[in-house]
């Protein structure tokens, strides 16, 4: 069974996030790159589901992503996916879903798959968007937020839970099959040591756009960032301060209503 | 020769025989092990078994440990006039008085005596308080380990008092002096006139005595009593070096598949010899935090575990060696995991490495360590823990600190005050290496703002390294992550080498052990303070002058990495008396044998969720002394302590770092 698993490098959770000069994204220095934390309950589950198939099962992590990306994909392979393409190139700067889809795509296309396993969302740019274009480019189904996933003993269709508002929603897929995963699904194991020793020897196939080919940067779609903004400020805070708590009340609703205006 | 004596010489030889082989067999179960090296400073070494062996230091520092010291010395005395009888009855006419002459003789007699009554009284007590009093030391889950204690003490009472018979007798005849033997002409009297046939009745008890001797020497290595062979070459072996450094591994084969200790061969050979040397005395498992808050984990009965494990390995590994010839050959055979049969992870996990095991035992057995390399197998090559601290390792290797807190913001503590960061001053007195603790929590944060306000009012010329800081590995070390240790470290040791300074000073104790003992491992060294050393300095110089604050009582509580490892006991005890208005009672455990806060070996940062808590022990002890406030010199020490008043609801105690104390003390 070939088992893909997606993997997107995004600032580290706890990084300080500051918006760069030109206002098209963030400013690296001081922050730490991660792989996306739903993207490793893909990576579990794909490990885990070739430790069940076996035989000559195979697990490769798809990254795209600029040159220090290699880092997370180490990562991976520590964890123990078998090998990696990383699809690096300068035209694919800040690329939009719909490119990078297409781009996966093809790279995904090339390897061959029965079960593909990503992230709910990037928790950077948290668009949720590149699972279910790919899944329109390959024309395969795909299953959103997974908690649960199994796959039928004769390996025919994959039975899912996916967490929807207020509860889980049991579908069956047939395969191939894409599926993006929510947390809880698993809890993503800790790489070995001799997990880290080995990824260093496992193959990561670099592919620029020609080699996938492509004679310039998939189409972006038909949306476009204009502009990255820094969080609004959030409002001034003023304390009321007086002798008696019902004075303090009182003051605090004539704020409201007069200068706040909200009652 | 009579026949008998030729039966007793033949059967002697016999038994000598045995027990070398055994005595073989025993060392070659060491090699099993992997190579240590412990040679090196014979005179010290000497000086050990000076005080430790001849003189009993540890064993007396506790009041059963004299029945000990008199079974010890009773038995060398008794071993000497058995050694006289049994070579006297293959070689009539040999004695001490013939070969020495009678005032030689009359000494050895007389200690004997003397002695060997000391030690039927020893028993007693022993016995008392083993089936009666049962100390907390004495508590063992192996019923066969009291079946044994029991059965050696018999065995032991057994050969007294066959002894004195034998004197006794012997005093009747005429072959021993009753001016040296007090004891024994009192049972000489007991015999007298009972119309005993004196050859028959000294022969059949001499008989008897030997035998049980021969036994005896036979037994011993099958039993708890193996210590009576292991403990003299352990203490003569044991670590002299600094107790808080752990082993250094080395990661250079990436092709290995195992990383730390799985089973028993994995172990050094002097590891190995710390489980011959283990007397049972529990006096580890009575100072044990873990143990004396229900946890699982026993020290004492870790070690007798293990002993037992590898006398059941080593027979199968013994031959697995045998079969192949050479060193290597065992590597064959596969060794039985000592986890989960021997030991179970909650023991492994339930350590402090607070080191008061290591403190208390006298025959100084290094447990710390076994434990750390059996948490590096589960770490490193299972991935095997508690799940908190999966997230405690990404914090670390993503933001250089077990807070999940971007590493950016390390400094932000020092924001608004004068604190100069090394890589713009590059050259200074005092690197002040703030830690995890002082740079993220917020209470650390406020001692390390007290600390840099010291230092100002005295001007000191220091610097910190700021977001350069990272965790100086040694949470992740006694957690069994040696790999991001080192990582840590290595990263650590780039940075510091880029400035020049005088001295690290620091306001952690764990820092302070590991800069000061552990870096040098890997290549730095520096001189290293802890704060309370450092401020103590300033006030000695004249630099500072503590000044007064409203009358307190409080205790002091040792960090086990600052008092048990390194001896620092006075100096934050002098600053505080420095301080007027405070005044300090001690705890009953204090100093060396000080309590741990529950902190250390990272369960900072697991969960506690068997037995009691720690830190909520520590401070109910605290508070049957009626003190306002608990004094301490350890970021860490200081939230467990405030965690658990929370805890208790106690809300008439504070708990103060001493730097916070003096700075008060001086504005
Ligand atoms: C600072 C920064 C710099 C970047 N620089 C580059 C660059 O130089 N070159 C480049 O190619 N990309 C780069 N990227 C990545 C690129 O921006 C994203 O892949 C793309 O924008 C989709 O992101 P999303 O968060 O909207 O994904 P979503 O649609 O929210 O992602 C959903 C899931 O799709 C999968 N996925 C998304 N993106 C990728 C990916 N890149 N590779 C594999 N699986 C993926 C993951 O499983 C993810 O969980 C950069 C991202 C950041 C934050
Ligand atoms: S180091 Fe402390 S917690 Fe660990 S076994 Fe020894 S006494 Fe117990
Ligand atoms: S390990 Fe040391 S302290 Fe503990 S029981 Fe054995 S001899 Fe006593």
């Amino acid at each position: 069974m070939k088992i893909i698993v997606l993997l997107k490098r995004v600032p580290d959770t706890e990084a300080k996030i500051l918006i760069n000069q030109d206002g098209n994204g963030i400013r690296e220095d001081g922050v730490k790159f991660i792989i996306n934390t739903y993207d490793e309950y893909g990576i579990e589950e794909g490990l885990r589901l070739k430790e069940k198939v076996g035989g000559d099962s195979k697990v490769t992590a798809v990254c795209a992503g600029p040159e220090e990306s290699t880092e997370v994909i180490r990562t991976a392979l520590a964890m123990g996916v078998d090998d990696a393409v990383h699809i690096c190139d300068p035209a694919l700067a800040k690329p939009s879903p719909f490119t990078i889809a297409e781009v996966l795509a093809k790279a995904i296309s090339e390897e061959g798959f029965d079960i593909i396993f990503c992230g709910k969302q990037g928790i950077d740019d948290d668009m949720a968007q590149t699972q279910s274009i790919l899944a329109e480019k390959l024309d395969i189904p795909q299953v959103n937020n997974a908690t649960v996933f199994e796959l039928a003993d004769d390996l025919s269709k994959a039975v899912l839970n996916r967490r929807i508002e207020g509860g889980d929603e049991k579908v069956e897929a047939s395969l191939p099959v894409i599926i993006s995963c929510e947390k809880g699904l698993n809890d993503p194991r800790y790489a070995s040591l001799p997990g880290i020793m080995k990824a260093k020897k496992k193959e990561i196939r670099v592919k620029n756009l020609a080699d996938l080919g492509f004679n310039e940067a998939p189409s972006s779609g038909r949306s476009r960032v204009l502009k990255w903004l820094p969080m609004p400020k959030g409002g001034e805070c003023k304390m009321v301060e007086a002798e008696e708590t019902v004075d303090a009340v009182k003051e605090l609703a004539r704020l409201l209503r007069e200068e706040a205006k909200v009652v | 020769m009579t026949v008998q004596g030729i039966v007793l010489l033949v059967l002697f030889v016999a038994v000598l025989v045995v027990f070398g082989f055994i005595v073989r067999m025993l060392i070659r179960t060491l090699k099993l092990g992997k190579p240590e090296d412990r040679s090196g400073n014979i005179g010290q070494r000497i000086n050990s078994v000076l005080v430790y062996v001849a003189a009993q230091a540890r064993v007396l520092s506790q009041p059963a440990g004299l029945g000990h010291f008199l079974i010890f010395w009773g038995f060398i005395f008794i071993t000497l006039g058995t050694i006289e009888h049994i070579v006297g009855m293959i070689v009539p006419g040999v004695s001490y008085t013939a070969v020495f002459g009678p005032v030689v003789a009359g000494v050895i007699s007389w200690f004997q005596d003397i002695l060997a009554f000391l030690v039927l009284l020893a028993i007693i007590v022993s016995l008392f308080r083993r089936f009666v009093l049962k100390p907390v030391r004495l508590k063992i889950d192996d019923p066969g380990a009291r079946q044994e204690a029991l059965f050696i003490l018999t065995l032991i009472s057994a050969l007294v008092l066959l002894m004195f018979g034998i004197k006794g007798a012997g005093i009747l005849m005429g072959k021993v002096d009753p001016a040296y033997a007090p004891v024994s002409s009192f049972v000489a009297g007991l015999l007298q006139g009972r119309g005993l046939d004196l050859h028959m009745f000294e022969n059949v008890l001499a008989w008897t005595h030997h035998l049980i001797v021969f036994f005896f020497l036979l037994y011993v290595p099958y039993s708890k009593h193996i210590h009576i062979l292991g403990a003299i070459p352990n203490i003569y072996l044991r670590n002299l070096g600094p107790a808080g450094t752990l082993s250094r591994m080395d990661f250079e084969d990436e092709s290995a598949e195992k990383f730390g200790n799985s089973e028993i061969r994995d172990f050094t050979w002097k590891q190995l010899l710390d489980l011959y040397a283990c007397t049972e005395c529990g006096r580890c498992q009575a100072a044990c935090p873990a143990y004396l808050t229900e946890k699982p984990l026993s020290p004492f009965n870790m070690i007798h575990r293990m002993r037992a494990h590898l006398m059941d390995e080593r027979g199968k590994l013994l031959k697995g060696q045998d079969g192949e010839k050479g060193e290597t050959g065992a590597e064959g055979v596969e060794g039985t995991p000592i986890i989960p049969e021997t030991m179970t992870t909650d023991e492994i996990w339930a350590c402090t490495t607070c080191g008061a095991c290591m403190q208390e035992c006298p025959p100084f057995i290094e447990h710390v360590q076994k434990i750390v390399d059996l948490r590096r197998y589960l770490v490193m090559t299972e991935s095997n823990f508690p799940q908190e601290m999966q997230a405690v390792f990404r914090n670390m290797e993503v933001n250089y600190n077990p807070w999940s807190i971007g590493f950016s913001t390390r400094a932000d503590w020092a924001e608004g005050m004068d604190v100069p960061i090394a890589s713009e001053k590059k050259e200074f007195d005092v690197l002040f290496w703030t830690g995890c603790a002082g740079s993220f929590d917020a209470r650390g944060q406020s001692v390390m703002k007290a600390v840099v306000e010291l230092f100002g009012k005295a001007d000191v010329d220091f610097a910190i390294l700021g977001v350069e800081e990272m965790c100086c590995g040694e949470t992740a070390r006694r957690m069994g992550n040696e790999y991001l240790a080192q990582t840590l470290i290595d990263g650590n040791i780039d940075v510091l080498k880029k400035y020049s300074f005088k001295k690290i000073v620091t306001a952690c104790p764990h820092c302070f052990n590991t800069f000061k003992v552990e870096y040098p491992q890997f290549g730095f060294e520096a001189e290293v303070m802890h704060h309370s050393e450092f401020l103590l300095d300033l006030l000695e110089e004249g630099r500072l002058k503590a000044g007064k604050i409203e009358s307190t009582r409080g205790t002091y509580h040792d960090s086990c990495y600052l008092g048990r490892y390194n001896d620092i006991l006075d100096q934050p005890r002098s600053i505080l008396n420095q301080v007027s208005g405070v005044e300090i009672t001690e705890m009953g455990r204090s100093g060396k044998r000080s309590f741990c806060c529950g902190a250390g070996g990272g369960r900072m940062w697991m969960e506690e969720d068997i037995g009691r808590r720690i830190n909520e022990e520590r401070v109910s002890e605290t508070t049957k002394l009626g003190v306002d406030t608990i004094f301490a010199a350890c970021p860490y020490c200081i939230t467990m302590f405030e965690d658990g008043l929370k805890a208790g609801e106690i809300e008439n105690v504070r708990v103060r770092d001493i730097a916070e104390v003096l700075l008060e003390s001086i504005d």
